[in-house]
C-alpha cells in the first residue's frame, strides 16, 4: 500500500454502520488519499456500496497483510474481466430478448466491484489487462454461456479464499461480494435454462485453477486489438 | 438519481464516476418485471407477518464480535442450525403439501434436499451441542404460490444476511465450510426472485445481518412456536 503515513483506524465490529457514521473515515480519506477515493467514497451511497466502503478503510489502517492485497488483486482481475465482457455486451448492443437488460444491469455491478477493489488497493492495484472477447458479447448464446461460466468461476473463486483473508473487514466485504456472484450464476443459469442450484454445497476453486480456466478462454489479450473485426452497425 | 443514470449510460468505462450507476439501479426501470410480485415480495421481506400467532424466537446467541474460538463457532452454527430447521421444513412441508406447480414445484423439489443436507450437516458438526428441532407453523406459506415465493425470498435473503453477518465471527475451517453453503442459500434466492420476476441480485454487495437483524426477520415470519 502506500508509504505514506496513514491515520490509524481501529475496527472493533463489523457492523458497516459503525464503519463510516460521522464521516471520519470520508475526510481523513480525503486528506491522505486525494480526489480519486475520495470520490469513490462520495458516490458510493448506492445499494449495496456501504459495504464496499468497507474495502477502503483497511487502506487507511496502512496495516493491510501482503497475502491480503494479493488475493484483493486476484479478485480485481476477475472484475475486470467480468466488468469488461459485460460492459463491450452493452457497447454493442447486440445482445436481445430476456437478455437485452443482463449487461447493463451485471455491467453495473462487476464495475462497482472493480471501482471499490481499485479504491482499496490504490497504487498497489495491477493494472486492467486488455481483452479480446472473441465475439461472446455479441452472440445471445455465446454471452448466456460465457456469463454463466463467470458467475460460477467468480464465485468459486471467492469462496476458495474467504478462510486466507487475515483482515476482517476486507472478509466481510468479500463474503458479501461472494455471495452475489453467486446469485449472478443462479440468475444466468436460470435464464440458461440450468438449474441454478446444483448441490447443496458449492465448492471453491483454488487460484491456480481458477487462472487455468480464464487462460484457456484467450479472452486476456497482452496488447488491445487494433481494428474491429466487425463493421459498425447503424443503429439510428 | 435519474440525472446519474443517464450519465451513466454515456460512457461504459472504469472510471470511478462509474460508480454511480453502480447498483441502484440495477434492474429498478425493468418495466417488464412483474411489479406486482415485486410489490407483493417486498412487503413482505419488509414486515408483514406471514403466518399469524408465531412466538418470539428466543435463544439467539448473542454474538459479539469477539476473536473466532471453537466455542463461539458452536453458537454460530447453532444459530445457523435453527434457520436452516426453519427453511428445511418449510420446503419440506411445500412439498409434501404439492400444491406448487411448474417453476415452483422444480425450485421446491430441488432446494427441499439442499436444506435438508445443511441441517445434516450443521447437526452432525454440532454433534450433540446441536439444538433441538423447533416448532414450526408455516400456515398457507407452504401452499398459496404467491405466499410461498414471497415467504421463500425472505427466508433466502434472511439466512444469507445472517452467514455473511457471522463470517469474520468464524474460525478460519469453520468459515471455509460456512462459505459452501451461503453461497448456495444466495442461488436459492437468485432463483427464486427469477421465477417471481425480481431481479435477483439488486445490490452489488449482500450486506450481513446482525445475529439480532436476523432475529427480527425470524420473528416476522411468525413461523416459529416454540424454540
Amino acid at each position: 500500500m502506500s508509504a505514506k503515513k496513514h491515520e490509524t483506524h481501529t475496527m472493533s465490529e463489523l457492523t458497516l454502520g459503525k464503519l463510516d457514521r460521522d464521516g471520519a473515515i470520508r475526510e481523513a480519506v480525503a486528506r491522505v488519499s486525494g480526489d480519486t477515493r475520495a470520490r469513490f467514497l462520495g458516490k458510493a451511497a448506492v445499494g449495496g456500496a456501504a459495504l464496499l466502503e468497507a474495502l477502503t478503510a483497511p487502506a487507511l489502517a496502512g496495516a493491510t497483510a501482503s497475502s491480503d492485497v494479493a488475493i484483493l488483486n486476484y479478485a480485481l482481475t476477475l472484475e475486470y474481466l467480468q466488468a469488461a465482457f459485460y460492459t463491450e455486451a452493452e457497447r454493442l448492443g447486440a445482445i436481445r430478448g430476456e437478455l437485452k437488460p443482463i449487461p447493463r444491469q451485471l455491467g453495473a455491478v462487476e464495475r462497482a466491484h472493480v471501482a471499490a477493489i481499485r479504491a482499496a488497493l490504490g497504487q498497489a492495484a495491477v493494472k486492467r489487462p486488455a481483452f479480446d472477447f472473441r465475439g461472446v458479447t455479441e452472440d445471445d448464446t455465446k454471452f448466456l454461456k460465457t456469463a454463466v461460466a463467470f458467475e460460477d468461476l467468480a464465485a468459486a473463486a471467492y469462496k476458495a479464499q474467504a478462510a486466507r483473508i487475515k483482515s476482517a473487514a476486507l472478509l466481510a466485504a468479500a463474503i458479501s461480494i461472494h455471495s452475489v456472484e453467486a446469485r449472478h450464476a443462479a440468475w444466468m443459469r436460470f435464464l440458461a435454462g440450468v438449474t441454478p442450484a446444483a448441490s447443496a454445497f458449492d465448492q471453491g476453486k483454488p487460484i491456480s485453477e481458477v487462472k487455468a480456466i480464464v487462460a484457456s478462454t484467450h479472452f486476456v489479450v497482452a496488447h488491445p486489438k487494433m481494428a474491429s473485426r466487425k463493421n459498425p452497425t447503424y443503429k439510428g | 438519481m435519474s440525472k446519474a443514470r443517464a450519465r451513466a449510460h454515456d460512457d461504459g468505462g472504469y472510471g470511478l464516476d462509474q460508480l454511480e450507476l453502480g447498483i441502484v439501479p440495477a434492474g429498478a426501470d425493468d418495466s417488464d418485471a412483474s411489479s406486482r410480485a415485486e410489490f407483493f415480495a417486498r412487503a413482505v421481506v419488509a414486515g408483514g407477518a406471514l403466518v399469524a400467532g408465531g412466538v418470539l424466537v428466543a435463544g439467539f446467541p448473542r454474538l459479539a464480535a469477539s476473536a473466532p474460538s471453537a466455542a463461539q463457532d458452536k453458537k454460530i452454527l447453532n444459530f445457523a442450525l435453527l434457520l436452516e430447521y426453519i427453511e428445511a421444513g418449510f420446503y419440506a412441508e411445500a412439498f409434501a403439501k404439492g400444491k406448487l406447480s411448474g417453476e415452483l414445484q422444480e425450485y421446491v423439489s430441488i432446494v427441499r434436499r439442499h436444506e435438508q443436507a445443511h441441517v445434516a450437516f450443521l447437526k452432525s458438526a454440532l454433534g450433540k451441542n446441536a439444538r433441538k428441532k423447533p416448532t414450526l407453523s408455516f400456515g398457507e406459506t407452504t401452499s398459496d404460490p404467491a405466499k410461498f415465493t414471497a415467504a421463500a425470498i425472505a427466508l433466502e435473503e434472511t439466512i444469507i444476511g445472517a452467514y455473511n453477518g457471522q463470517a469474520a465471527n468464524l474460525t478460519k475451517p469453520t468459515l471455509a465450510m460456512a462459505a459452501q453453503i451461503v453461497s448456495v442459500e444466495a442461488r436459492h434466492a437468485g432463483w427464486i426472485r427469477a421465477i417471481a420476476g425480481e431481479n435477483p441480485a439488486p445490490n452489488a454487495t449482500d450486506e450481513p445481518k446482525t445475529a439480532t437483524q436476523v432475529q427480527s426477520a425470524v420473528n416476522r415470519t411468525g413461523f416459529v412456536r416454540s424454540s
